[in-house]
């Protein structure tokens, strides 16, 4: 089976709230000093879901990314998992783009590469926590979807998957080609062993830009997002005490409970 | 400086240079005796026993075929191990360590009970050899100096060593039959049985062979004689009284004399088969025993062309290592001092270093043969698995590379660096490692620190302080934060104290600020040696560009790493610990402590300060130059000090086992009744900031810890920086 694992790089989500500095001007981050981007949380489990297949069946792994050639060092740390391949979506066109968008160039190349039998994604990029791009890109390739996956099983025909929903779980099996996206209930990415570290590092990523997807530089990217970014900014926090007051503890819950009601907290 | 209270005399040494007098006297009477005339005191030579000569010459070859095949076989196996680099580096030193840790026994006296009985058998054991040897030099060479007054001296000390010996053999069986629960019977064998029950009938029944020679040949004759052979004239003495027959006593005396000569070659056997062979293995191994620092782990060259990493069969291991198995005597004396072991948690030094032992003696033989015949590794040869089934994962990873029990092994086995071994196969080849520790490693990787999910930076520390110059080569020190000194919410009170000292103190120095990065301490204890000379290298390279010369570290742990273990990466640099810059600050007036802080304070020792770089003195001078501080040390302290539980990457995993450390550590504090329990290490703060309200859960009148630098900033300046933002 060939799965392609869908793998972004994000602004380091522990970044100390401190460095966190949006420029209002561009409406855009800017990259603190000395704090890396990191491979965003869920696709490393997606790659562990995708990695835990080829072992038991066969196969092989395939990592895709999006991004700048930062993004290289996300896509070498799938690979160091034990992934087989790596493709680089680099193009100054993909820039500012959606998550329609993004999906659209890693459906492309998916498409190219031809073979595949599942794509699998995070549950969703912890950056900006769309949850969208796994949708999407199912929706380019007119494959099946399963989302937040906490199970990921290959059978003999397909996929058995299984769900968490908002009040348990349900196990839905599917056929393939498929999309599934990976939930951090699925468990925690493998630690590389360092032969494969060294392997990795040895590997060359393929870079593909738009040119090479047949994919039109106004169709992607910022001339092709559908979403319009309005305004980039920190919410503002503060917070009010108030003292309840009360001589006993009972009076001050009683005083309590009867302040949240009154302000329908309850 | 004055002693400190409860502060343990250094070990002494028992009976100093003990052999060199009696070699002296020995050589003396012999010249003596040699140029007297030869009807002077003198005995027979093989009394009563005409066969004896040529049975003594059978056991002796006996002996000596059986020595010589117990060392082909044991080498047998050493030589499945790899090369042991830099093994002959050093021999005029390496001489010293075997005669002064071998001979000298200077580990062995550190628990004066042991040192004392070792001493009477192992003394006994050298003196009654050298005895039997002269008898038989005078016996079969031309050569014939046992008559006059160095016959009567060489009986002298036979007897008294002969004497010597039983006690040490008494003070081994109370030890081992009547002291409850020793160390020594944590893995108790008959082997163990047979040699002190084997060497107490040896020495008893020599007496009784010479007793009964003097009460046929000397006791009426030559009386004057006897006396000398004090201990047998006794026994004679004794055995008089029942009026025996002259046939009697001969044949008693051949019966007496063949047990003794049998049961003495015998015991000498037992060498080859138990662990009497540490009287040739301890010397040897202590003239193996490394030379650097053992704050020093072995660097893996070249890592990225190595196929497998660290030890994960018995045969990745050097020869040395290998060799340090069989030096074991299982005392028990490393797993008596294992923070590990003494929590309750699942490792044992003895056991771990046994387990190897047993591995290697099941499964050596079979490797040695495959490689013999295939000259491959012979990696799939054993059908157990060094780790995992013979060595457990959670045993390696309890290890807080602390040292203690390096520092305690009476035969110089170095556990830390097995243990750290093990730990890169498993971290390395097979990425198995637990979760927290795993969480930490990746976090190195990204954000080139450990402190996962900190909200700090690394210039936080530096609020509230006005200007921090940072370092830009033309200040003489560096003052290195590192990680938990700037990342840790309670370490930044203790960098803002060391900050403001050595400022006071008038030294040009400066920080690196946002350039800090880890040094990779807790990758290389983690086993995780490649992640380590990477952070290594990339620092080294930082600190040359910056033409760093001098670093001061408010960290044992950064303090070791770039002390120790930079050189190994062309990274030389003068490092010094803020203890020890602050105590040189003291001395030399630049500052001074004027303050009363009146505290009664107990100090805890940090493993990488204390045992591993030998800094003791420095952190109690400033205790004693701080005006008010009354300092009561906690029974384990110095070089026997216990571990605050964080080492060896412990910081980072959850504990297994019946205790935590850090809970046994500040027990431990609290019992001295002191009201503050002073450190040096960041890691030891925090642990005893965890431990103590676990063990003393009332707020009121609870210990606190404190950094060394903190209480002296209380006394330099009056108040702490933070003294402001701690009330409020
Ligand atoms: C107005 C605007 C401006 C933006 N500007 C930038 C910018 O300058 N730089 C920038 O990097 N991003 C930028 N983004 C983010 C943008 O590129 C997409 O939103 C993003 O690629 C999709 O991420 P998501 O958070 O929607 O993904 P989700 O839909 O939450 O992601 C789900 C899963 O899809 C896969 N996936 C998502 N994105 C990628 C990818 N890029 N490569 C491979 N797999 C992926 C992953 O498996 C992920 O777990 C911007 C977004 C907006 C709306
Ligand atoms: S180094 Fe410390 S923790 Fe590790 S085995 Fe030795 S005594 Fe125990
Ligand atoms: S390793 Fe050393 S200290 Fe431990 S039991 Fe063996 S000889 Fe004793």
């Amino acid at each position: 089976m060939h799965i392609v694992v869908c793998a972004k790089q994000i602004p380091d989500p522990e970044t100390p709230p401190a460095a966190f500095k949006i420029d209002a001007a561009t409406n855009k981050v800017i990259p603190a000093a000395g704090i890396a981007p990191v491979l965003s949380q869920f696709d490393g489990i997606a790659a562990e879901a995708a990695l835990r297949i080829k072992e038991a069946k066969g196969g092989k792994v395939t990592v895709i990314s999006l991004g700048a050639e930062s993004a290289q060092a996300a896509i070498k740390q799938v690979l160091a998992m034990g992934a087989d391949e790596g493709v680089l979506l680099k193009d100054a066109a993909f820039d500012d783009g959606d998550s329609y968008t993004t999906a659209k160039a890693l459906a492309a190349a998916i498409k190219k590469l031809g073979d595949v039998d599942a794509v699998f994604c995070g549950r969703q990029a912890a950056d900006w926590d769309m949850g969208q791009v796994g949708l999407l890109v199912a929706e380019e390739l007119g494959w099946p979807v399963a989302i937040i996956a906490k199970g990921v099983e290959a059978t003999d025909s397909g996929l058995k998957i299984q769900r968490v929903l908002a009040d348990g779980f349900e196990t839905v099996e599917m056929p393939l080609p498929a999309v599934v996206t990976v939930s951090n209930e699925f468990g925690d990415p493998r630690y590389p062993k360092l032969p494969q570290i060294m392997a990795a590092a040895k590997k060359t990523v393929t870079p593909w830009a738009a040119a090479d997807l047949g994919l039109d530089a106004g169709s992607v990217g910022k001339a092709g997002a559908r979403l319009q970014l309005q305004k980039l900014f920190i919410p503002e926090k503060s917070s009010k005490v108030e003292l309840i007051a009360g001589d006993t503890p009972q009076e001050q819950a009683a005083a309590l409970v009867a302040k949240l009601v009154a302000d329908k907290t309850l | 400086m004055a002693e400190s209270t409860n502060r343990p005399a250094r070990p002494q040494r028992l009976v100093g240079a003990w052999w060199g007098p009696a070699v002296g006297l020995s050589a003396l009477g012999f010249y003596a005796s040699a140029t007297l005339p030869a009807d002077t005191p003198t005995r027979e030579i093989y009394f009563n026993i005409p066969q004896g000569i040529w049975a003594v010459y059978v056991f002796m070859s006996a002996l000596v075929g059986l020595l010589v095949y117990g060392f082909v076989r044991h080498s047998s196996l050493w030589s499945i191990g790899k090369p042991t680099p830099g093994v002959l580096r050093d021999v005029p030193q390496r001489l010293r360590n075997a005669i002064r840790l071998g001979m000298a026994q200077d580990k062995v006296r550190r628990d004066r009970y042991a040192g004392i009985m070792h001493w009477c058998i192992f003394s006994s054991i050298i003196v009654l050899t050298l005895v039997t040897a002269q008898v038989a030099i005078d016996a079969d060479s031309p050569l014939d100096f046992l008559h006059g007054p160095y016959y009567l001296f060489f009986s002298f000390y036979g007897d008294l060593f002969g004497l010597i010996g039983l006690i040490g053999v008494g003070m081994a069986l109370y030890r081992r039959y009547f002291a409850q629960m020793h160390r020594i019977r944590w893995d108790e064998r008959l082997e163990d049985h047979l040699i002190i029950v084997g060497l107490g009938l040896v020495l008893l029944s020599g007496f009784f062979v010479e007793a009964a020679r003097i009460m046929v040949t000397e006791l009426e004759q030559h009386p004057d004689w006897a006396r000398w052979s004090f201990g047998a004239f006794t026994l004679a003495k004794g055995l008089d009284v029942f009026g025996f027959e002259e046939h009697q006593l001969l044949s008693f005396h051949a019966a007496a004399w063949w047990f003794h000569v049998s049961m003495a070659f015998g015991w000498l056997g037992l060498i080859v088969f138990t662990r009497l062979d540490h009287i040739f293995f301890a010397p040897i191994n202590a003239f193996f025993l490394r030379t650097d620092s053992p704050g020093r782990l072995a660097k893996i060259e070249n890592i990225e062309e190595q196929e497998v990493f660290g030890v994960g069969f018995i045969q990745d291991f050097t020869w040395k290592q290998l060799f340090e198995l069989d030096a074991c005597v299982r005392c028990g004396r490393c797993t008596e001092v294992c923070p590990a072991n003494i929590s309750g948690q699942p490792l044992s030094p003895m056991h771990l270093i046994q387990d190897l032992k047993a591995h290697l003696a099941n499964v050596g033989p079979a490797i040695a043969q495959h490689r013999h015949e295939t000259g491959d590794a012979g990696r799939e040869v054993s059908p157990v698995a060094l780790i995992g089934d013979v060595i457990h994962d959670e045993t390696l990873w309890a290890c807080r590379t602390c040292g203690a029990c390096v520092q305690e092994c009476p035969v110089m086995i170095e556990h830390v660096p097995t243990i750290v071994d093990m730990r890169r196969y498993l971290v390395m080849s097979e990425a198995r490692i637990p979760a927290t520790a795993q969480a930490a490693l990746e976090n190195m990787e990204m954000r080139g620190h450990p402190w996962r999910g900190t909200a700090l930076e690394r210039t936080t520390w530096m609020e509230g302080l006005g200007e921090v110059p940072i370092f830009d080569g033309s200040q003489d020190y560096l003052y290195w934060v590192g990680c938990s000194g700037s990342l840790v919410e309670r370490n930044l009170p203790i960098t803002k104290a060391v900050f403001r000292l050595v400022k006071e103190s008038g030294a040009s120095f400066g920080v690196l600020g946002q350039e800090e990065t880890c040094n990779g301490d807790p990758a290389r204890r983690l086993g995780n040696e490649y992640l380590f000379q990477i952070l290594a290298q990339q620092l080294v390279e930082t600190f040359k560009a910056k033409n760093v010369q001098k670093v001061i570290t408010n960290c044992p742990h950064c303090f070791n790493t770039f002390k120790n273990e930079y050189p190994q990466f062309d990274g030389n640099f003068e490092v010094i610990h803020h203890t020890e810059f602050l105590a040189g600050a003291m001395q030399t007036g630049a500052l001074k402590a004027t303050h009363a802080v009146n505290a009664n304070v107990t100090y805890h020792d940090s493993c990488y300060l204390g045992r591993i770089n030998g800094v003791y003195d420095a952190p109690r001078q400033i205790l004693e130059l701080v005006p008010g501080t009354n300092l009561t040390e906690m029974q384990r302290n110095l070089s026997k000090g216990l571990c605050c539980g964080a080492g060896g990457g412990n910081m980072w995993q959850e504990e297994v086992g019946e205790r935590r450390v850090n809970h046994v550590r500040s027990e431990e504090a609290i019992g001295t009744g002191a009201d503050q329990v002073i450190s040096n290490c960041p890691f030891c703060i925090q642990m005893f900031e965890d431990g103590v309200p676990a063990i003393h859960p009332e707020e009121e009148g609870r210990m606190r810890p404190f950094d060394i630098a903190e209480l002296l900033e209380k006394s330099v300046f009056g108040e702490t920086v933070t003294a402001g933002e701690q009330s409020s």
